[in-house]
């Protein structure tokens, strides 16, 4: 009798962990989950606590610079200059979260009315596996070691360098991680087939690599940066047709994200021709007006001049886009 | 007076949550001497520094003025997006100014105000030495301006404004005027290229209220405007640079050739983050 009872309990505990889970996950099941149950780790950016509080702190700190910390009193603002938003979306920007498009990326947001920004989305930014990949060693050589292999260190970077501000205290940067990961994708998120999501919902816990590959084939584990080069002779540019229709959304999405009246950036870009005539006149100068040199090389935060322009890697805006700004510019130049 | 301060604040609250906006009427919140419609940004700080030279007919002796020269620095600080206050000190008249202004309406692009309205109040106190023997009460030395800066701008290159101001000073030259001045100032901005424009800034003092060798201040000049500066350069017939010496104590006569080199120049600094859009 006595062994009867826990054959009986033993296979209720097999059972009961083999159970397909369908019936428990959602679209809104969070990706980690999911991988988790199929054997792989949680990320070390797994935060310690995410509740309402927490939530909401790293929510104020994300949009508004600064917050109410646990001792009750407002917290410092990061940056003087930006806030996080400056430069990152905190939504989906592609709607294929596997592929890098610029092109779908910006009539995606021009779509969903939000801004074309040169910074990695914050949504899915938990569900990367690197940060400040490729190219960006470029421009912060060292820096990128530790930040690259792990986004705690890499929003430490990007709060002390890449927004000219300060280093995180601990309870911010948990906030911050909790808002990332309740900003992660979700299994309603991904481009899965009928029979994909069957056999996602439908697999034994344990470790699974099948299921695990074919999960993360549905969105990108890195954000890839590619700095692009300026064309060879300003003139002729990079030899593309631009569609100053195309451009004109990167105008009012991308540049005037930031140079508008109360924007991050210290000049307002005006719809007014003369404006349009100066961007123009210096499409064949070096100077900071140069739009092929100002997109693809930025500026950089120095000693006095904490304010800069991140560059666009390619996969920000590509050449394309950057031919069809220029001859959106040269058309309202013309008006 | 309380209900003043009540239509003042929820002026400036309704202010706040304005749409589409017109910004940028002027180059910067001067226009020659006085003040445009203009604020600073929240947490942004304005280091101004002012120059008046002496008289162009001082000739080549003088280097057309530039022998002689006033300054005043200041720093401006935008509280919040409608609210900058402000210090300064002149050389001339060793004076220290402050000033408080709030913007009370924007101009909109389609629906909404036309105009956008700024008040604006001052404070001048005249610090230097007087001789011995004639010595004066430090109350006589203080003079206060008030203004209500209206501007529109039209189309993209063209802005204009108009400044009614009651302007009071403690000490008048003699007893038999009067300590109190009123006075409207018209300004306009006219934007030659994307970094370059004219402008022009006059104050007419309302009749019998100054002595006849008084004049009205008339200036203009250009504003150059630059990623992280402001440069303006003008000719006026006014020495001074706040509100009691351009509009109560001004005596160039232009015919005469009484007119003067100045320049301002401003520093934008953030010293404390904002709400950013």
């Amino acid at each position: 009798m006595r062994l009867k009872l826990i054959s009986i309990a033993i296979i209720l505990v097999v059972v009961y962990g083999m159970k397909p889970i369908d019936s428990n996950w959602n679209d809104n099941t969070s990706i980690f989950e999911i991988l988790h149950f199929y054997g792989e780790n949680m990320p070390s950016h797994k935060p310690k606590e995410v509740n309402e509080e927490i939530l909401k702190r790293g929510r104020d700190l994300i949009f508004e610079g600064r917050t109410i910390g646990p001792d009750g009193k407002k917290s410092k603002y990061i940056s003087k200059f930006y806030v996080c938003t400056s430069c990152h979306n905190p939504n989906q920007e592609d709607p294929n979260l596997a592929v890098f498009d610029p092109e779908a990326r910006l009539d995606y947001v021009a779509s969903k009315d939000m801004k074309y920004l040169p910074g990695s989305t914050f949504f899915g930014i938990a569900n990367r596996e690197s940060w400040y990949n490729d190219d960006y060693v470029l421009k912060y050589g060292a820096l990128v070691e530790p930040a690259s292999k792990s986004l705690a260190e890499a929003t430490q970077l990007c709060a002390k360098v890449c927004s000219s501000g300060r280093y995180l205290e601990d309870w911010e940067l948990e906030a911050i991680l909790a808002y990332y990961w309740d900003n992660q994708i979700k299994l309603g998120d991904l481009a899965l087939t009928d029979s994909e999501k069957k056999k996602i919902t439908a697999g034994e816990k344990g470790n699974n690599p099948e299921l695990i590959k074919l999960i993360k084939s549905k969105y990108a584990q890195t954000s890839p940066a590619t700095f692009g080069k300026t064309p060879n002779d300003y003139s002729k540019g990079y030899g593309l047709v631009g569609r100053p229709e195309e451009g004109k959304k990167i105008f009012e999405l991308s540049c005037q994200a930031c140079h508008q009246d109360g924007g991050v950036a210290g000049m307002t870009f005006d719809n007014n021709r003369l404006f349009f005539k100066k961007l123009e006149r210096n499409l064949n100068k070096k100077t900071d007006y140069n739009l092929y040199d100002i997109i693809r090389h930025g500026t950089y935060a120095g000693d006095g001049k904490p304010r800069y322009m991140p560059l666009y890697p390619e996969e920000k805006i590509s050449n394309q886009q950057l031919e069809d700004l220029v001859a959106y510019v040269k058309q309202e130049a013309k008006k | 007076m309380k209900q003043l301060l009540l239509i003042l604040s929820a002026l400036i609250t309704f202010n706040t949550f304005s749409q589409e906006i017109v910004n940028e009427t002027f180059n910067d919140t001067r226009i020659v001497n006085g003040h445009s419609v203009e604020t600073n940004m929240e947490g942004s700080m304005k280091f101004i520094i002012s120059h008046r030279f002496g008289m162009l007919n001082g000739g080549l002796y003088e280097l057309y003025g530039l022998d002689q020269s006033t300054i005043r620095m200041g720093f401006d600080y935008g509280i919040t997006d409608n609210i900058t206050i402000g210090i300064g000190r002149s050389s001339f008249q060793k004076t220290v100014d402050g000033f408080i202004k709030a913007r009370l309406l924007t101009q909109k692009v389609n629906d909404g105000s036309p105009v956008s309205i700024t008040w604006f109040s001052s404070v001048d106190n005249n610090t230097l030495k007087r001789p011995a023997g004639r010595e004066i009460d430090n109350n006589l030395r203080w003079s206060f301006a008030y203004q209500l800066l209206i501007a529109r701008k039209f189309g993209e290159d063209i802005s204009l404004q108009v400044m009614p101001t009651y302007l009071h000073r403690n000490l008048t030259p003699t007893s038999e005027f009067s300590n109190d001045i009123f006075s409207i100032g018209t300004a306009a901005r006219v934007r030659l290229t994307q970094i370059l424009s004219l402008k022009f800034e006059y104050y007419l003092a309302l009749p019998d209220q100054l002595p006849d060798a008084n004049t009205n201040s008339l200036a203009v000049g250009f504003d150059i405007e630059t990623k992280h500066h402001v440069f303006q350069l003008h000719i006026g017939n006014s020495r001074g640079m706040t509100e009691k010496f351009f509009i109560s104590e001004t005596y160039g006569k232009w015919e005469n050739g009484d007119i003067m080199f100045g320049f301002n120049i401003t520093r934008d600094f953030q010293v404390k983050g904002r709400k950013y859009k």
